[in-house]
Order: C-alpha cells, then sequence, then structure tokens
C-alpha cells in the first residue's frame, strides 16, 4: 500500500506509524503473539524503533477517552502500542536469540488475553 | 557462606541430603500410585470463580489422570458445586464444551436433564424404569473456594477441608490480587515430560542463568550469581519462597516504560509495595502463584500421563482494562512470562528423555533445589502410606 493510501488509518500526529499498520494493528493476544512471529528482523526493528518513540504519546492520547469509546482509528493505534510489547520482547530482550526463541513459543498458545472487549 | 545459603543448609538437614531415586519421574508404576494416594485424595486447583461469575454459567475441566471431566456449576442459588460429568442413566459424557451459560444439562443419548445442583429434572418416559428421581443426581465432587479459587477433591470423604489443607497460606491467599481478581489472561502448553519434573522446574532458580540468559536479567547478578531466593518456608505439603530481585538490574527501554503502567494501577489497586509481593506459594501437589501485584502469575501443573503434562498459567487481574495504558500494561506482563516460560519447555521434555531411558538410577539436589526435594519427599510419603494401606487391608502392594 503506498503512503498516500496509507494515510488516515492513525489519529493525527502518529503518521510514522501507518507503515506498520498492516501487519502490526490486531485485535487479540495472539494474533499481536503471532505477528511477531511472522515479522522479518528489518521490519520488527523498524517498528520497534518508531513505536518506542511514540509510544508514551499513543498512551497520553489514548487514555483521554474510555477504551469503549475508541473509534476505528483510535483502536489500530491501541492493537499498535499493544504489538509493540512483543516486538519489544524480540527487539529489546531476544536479540540474535529470536529466531530460536520463536521455534519454542510455537507450541505455548495464548487461549486469553486480559480484556474479552479485545477480541 | 552466605546468610541464605546458611539458612538453606539448615533445611536440608531436616529433609535430607541424599540422593533420590530417579525411578519416580517418569516410571508408570509410580505415577498410577501417585494418582491414587496424591490425586485422587488431594484438594486440586482447577479454576477460578471469576469463571462463574452469575448463576447458571458452568464450566468443564478434564482430569485425564482420573480418566473423568468435571462440570463445575454455579446454579440459581449462587452456590458452586461440582460432579462428574457424566449421566446417571448409562454413563454417558454429559457437557462437551469448556463453558458458558445453560439453564439445564441434557444428555444427547436419550435426553436426561439435570439442573444446576445435579438433580435429575426430567427423563423421557421415566415410568418404565425401576428406580426414583432422587437416586439419580449426578456424582458430587467436593468443592470449595479459597481467594477466589476454585479446588476440587475427588475423595468421596476428603479427610480435611481445604482451608485446614491450605493451612496458614489460606489466610496469605486472600490477601493477593488473586482474591479479587474478575478476569485474566492465560497461555497453555504441553510438555513431554513427568510433571514433577515440570513442577520442579518452577521450584528452583539454579537453572535461571543458563536457559533464561536474556529474558531473566533481574532475577540474577549482584552477588548472587544464582538468584537464589532471599528465604524458603514450609507449610505442611506446601512449600514458599521469598523472590530475590536484582534491583540493580537496568530494565530495557520499553520494559522500563510498560512496568512503570503496570505499577501506577498496583498502587491504585493498592498493592503496591504489599508485604506479599515476593512471595511464591507453592500449594500442593500442582500448583503455584506469586504474590505479584504486577504479575500475579499461576500456574497449574496437570498430570496428564505419567509423560504428559499440561500447564495453564493465568495472569489475574482485577477489573476489565480500565484504559488503553493498563492494557498494554499487561499485555507486556503476560508476553514476558510466555517468553520466559517458552525457554523452560524444551529443557523439561530434554529432562524426561534423559530419566525415562533409564542410564541414571539417582538424581542430585543441592541445598538451593530444597523445594524440589520437598515435593518428592512429600510425594514419596504419601506413597508409602498407600501401598501400608493397601498391604494391611490384604491388597497387592
Amino acid at each position: 500500500m503506498n503512503a498516500q493510501a496509507a494515510a488516515g488509518r492513525l489519529p493525527p500526529g502518529f503518521e510514522a506509524l501507518e507503515p506498520f499498520v498492516e501487519h502490526w494493528a490486531l485485535a487479540g493476544s495472539a494474533n499481536r503473539a503471532q505477528a511477531r512471529d511472522t515479522s522479518t528482523e528489518s521490519d520488527r526493528v523498524a517498528f520497534y524503533r518508531a513505536g518506542l518513540t511514540l509510544a508514551p504519546a499513543a498512551l497520553d492520547y489514548l487514555d483521554r477517552k474510555p477504551l469503549s469509546e475508541l473509534d476505528e482509528q483510535d483502536r489500530r493505534l491501541l492493537s499498535l502500542t499493544l504489538s509493540l510489547c512483543h516486538a519489544a520482547l524480540a527487539v529489546e530482550t531476544q536479540g540474535v536469540d529470536e529466531p530460536k526463541h520463536a521455534k519454542m513459543r510455537g507450541h505455548v498458545r495464548i487461549t486469553r488475553g486480559s480484556d474479552k472487549r479485545d477480541a | 557462606m552466605d546468610e541464605v545459603g546458611a539458612k538453606a543448609e539448615a533445611i536440608v538437614e531436616r529433609l535430607g541430603t541424599g540422593p533420590v531415586p530417579a525411578y519416580p519421574y517418569y516410571r508408570q508404576d509410580y505415577f498410577d500410585l501417585e494418582v491414587a494416594a496424591v490425586f485422587r485424595r488431594t484438594w486440586l486447583q482447577v479454576g477460578h470463580v471469576c469463571e462463574l461469575p452469575e448463576p447458571g454459567t458452568y464450566m468443564v475441566r478434564p482430569l485425564e489422570f482420573a480418566k473423568t471431566t468435571l462440570l463445575i456449576t454455579r446454579g440459581p442459588d449462587g452456590v458452586i458445586r461440582a460432579f462428574h460429568n457424566v449421566c446417571t442413566h448409562r454413563g454417558t459424557q454429559l457437557v462437551f464444551d469448556e463453558g458458558g451459560r445453560k439453564t439445564s444439562f441434557t444428555c444427547l443419548y436419550h435426553a436426561w436433564t439435570f439442573n444446576h445442583d445435579g438433580q435429575l429434572r426430567s427423563a423421557p418416559d421415566f415410568e418404565r424404569f425401576y428406580t426414583e428421581k432422587s437416586k439419580c443426581g449426578l456424582p458430587p465432587v467436593a468443592v470449595d473456594v479459597c481467594a477466589g479459587l476454585i479446588f476440587v477433591n475427588l475423595d468421596p470423604r476428603p479427610k480435611q477441608g481445604l482451608r485446614d489443607f491450605l493451612g496458614r497460606y489460606a489466610e496469605e491467599l486472600e490477601t493477593l490480587p488473586v482474591a479479587r481478581a474478575t478476569n485474566f489472561s492465560e497461555y497453555v502448553y504441553e510438555v513431554d515430560a513427568n510433571w514433577k519434573l515440570t513442577y520442579d522446574n518452577f521450584q528452583e532458580n539454579y537453572h535461571l542463568r543458563f536457559i533464561h540468559p536474556r529474558s531473566g536479567g533481574a532475577a540474577v547478578g549482584e552477588g548472587n550469581q544464582f538468584g537464589y531466593p532471599v528465604a524458603y518456608n514450609f507449610n505442611g505439603p506446601h512449600r514458599g519462597q521469598t523472590i530475590w530481585v536484582n534491583t540493580k538490574a537496568a530494565p530495557t527501554p520499553f520494559q522500563a516504560f510498560a512496568f512503570g503502567k503496570q505499577a501506577g494501577f498496583a498502587v491504585a489497586d493498592g498493592f503496591a509495595g504489599g508485604a506479599r509481593n515476593k512471595e511464591y506459594y507453592g500449594i500442593f501437589p500442582n500448583f503455584f502463584l506469586l504474590g505479584s501485584a504486577t504479575q500475579p502469575f499461576s500456574q497449574c501443573v496437570m498430570p496428564v500421563a505419567a509423560d504428559r503434562t499440561r500447564c495453564v498459567i493465568r495472569l489475574y487481574w482485577i477489573g476489565e482494562d480500565r484504559c488503553a495504558s493498563q492494557r498494554v500494561g499487561r499485555e507486556y506482563a503476560m508476553a514476558l512470562a510466555r517468553d520466559i516460560h517458552c525457554e523452560d519447555r524444551a529443557v523439561i521434555e530434554a529432562g524426561h528423555r534423559g530419566l525415562s531411558s533409564g542410564a541414571i538410577e539417582h538424581i542430585h539436589f543441592q541445598s538451593q533445589e530444597v523445594l524440589c526435594r520437598h515435593l518428592f519427599n512429600t510425594i514419596d510419603a504419601m506413597v508409602e502410606d498407600y501401598k501400608s494401606g493397601r498391604a494391611a487391608a490384604g491388597g497387592a502392594t
């Protein structure tokens, strides 16, 4: 998807995260964990770097509304921030061991996230 | 020797120092004895009251070691009851799904229908039977709740109540986040290994620096290179430890951000700096949980067979996600715990492969693996008691 078509999928101010919407903006913890598993190293690192910079502003912005009142753009931004949890573990913690670690994760199924409204 | 090491040594003197036989960790005959001596007559954690939030809800739990599934209900009267999930007509499994809400439970075979209290409500053409409905209730199973945790006991006449069984832990558990939980994150894995081998992995820290070199950063270092606990405690068949944390370990940037969010909500819930934040509760035989408010983590290590175990890990939360920050904090807590567990699973299987070859007759526990020794001692004493009882009753041992 080119940049023009992708524009507007996130709230204003978070345009830098647009390239990551397709792969990472997913509902459900298991889907987000899978996005980590199927990501390439370069995509993970790029997402992590862009996300880490914007995460504080993203949560400050999202926390102004109750979860039930988030619109579609807001929900994408929240899903991206949630996926950042998984990407951060890959980039910050596992580093070069991430491919080996991904194989181990395949056996451990996420069966429930913290809130049934996120599914 | 440091102070913690000295304390562990003192405990070991009580529990023994000798090598432990290897066969109980893989052999079918020993597993069969454990099922009879322990799992069929001990309180077992199988769920949480938040899974039965309202009258009319129910859940089904498999207990493969006993070749049964349990139907656990909350009746219109609000009471939680447990039954064998089996129709009393001709023994057909009654409920096939995992849980939800129903007004009654109808057997697919001949439509016998049961209430949440287990009573047979209706059965087609019942007047042709030679029995009474009042004698056809579902087979009950003892059930009780502590700290929101649902426990069952397959013994038709449990030797002690749940609170007596838990001893002083009962009161402590009631103060933890789990007691107020309304929902949870969950992940599940199965492992080709004996349940004790699996459980033991989570009650010793000796392996942390080798198996979790990246994910276990805050658990080791700074004069405690193996991350041994600050203290151990024993409570009848149960056991605990006070976890040591390397306060000088710097969290990674996103970790610091996510932990910061979590800590803020722990303060709001009244658990910040709680006295039991660093406590690990090992509830005999196969359940443990942490007292932490930011990683309120529990694991049920359920034996499926002598060489197969299912682990259900939950992080119990108080309330639905209140805002985006709380959801992110919870997601990170769950994902981090899962990352660490993924690393444990493979080495547990490797342990079972090695032991089940029969190549070694004994295993060795060092002083800081004393909780593993306590589990073995407790199990083995119960198995020996069971064998003695059978011998006295004239049965084969």
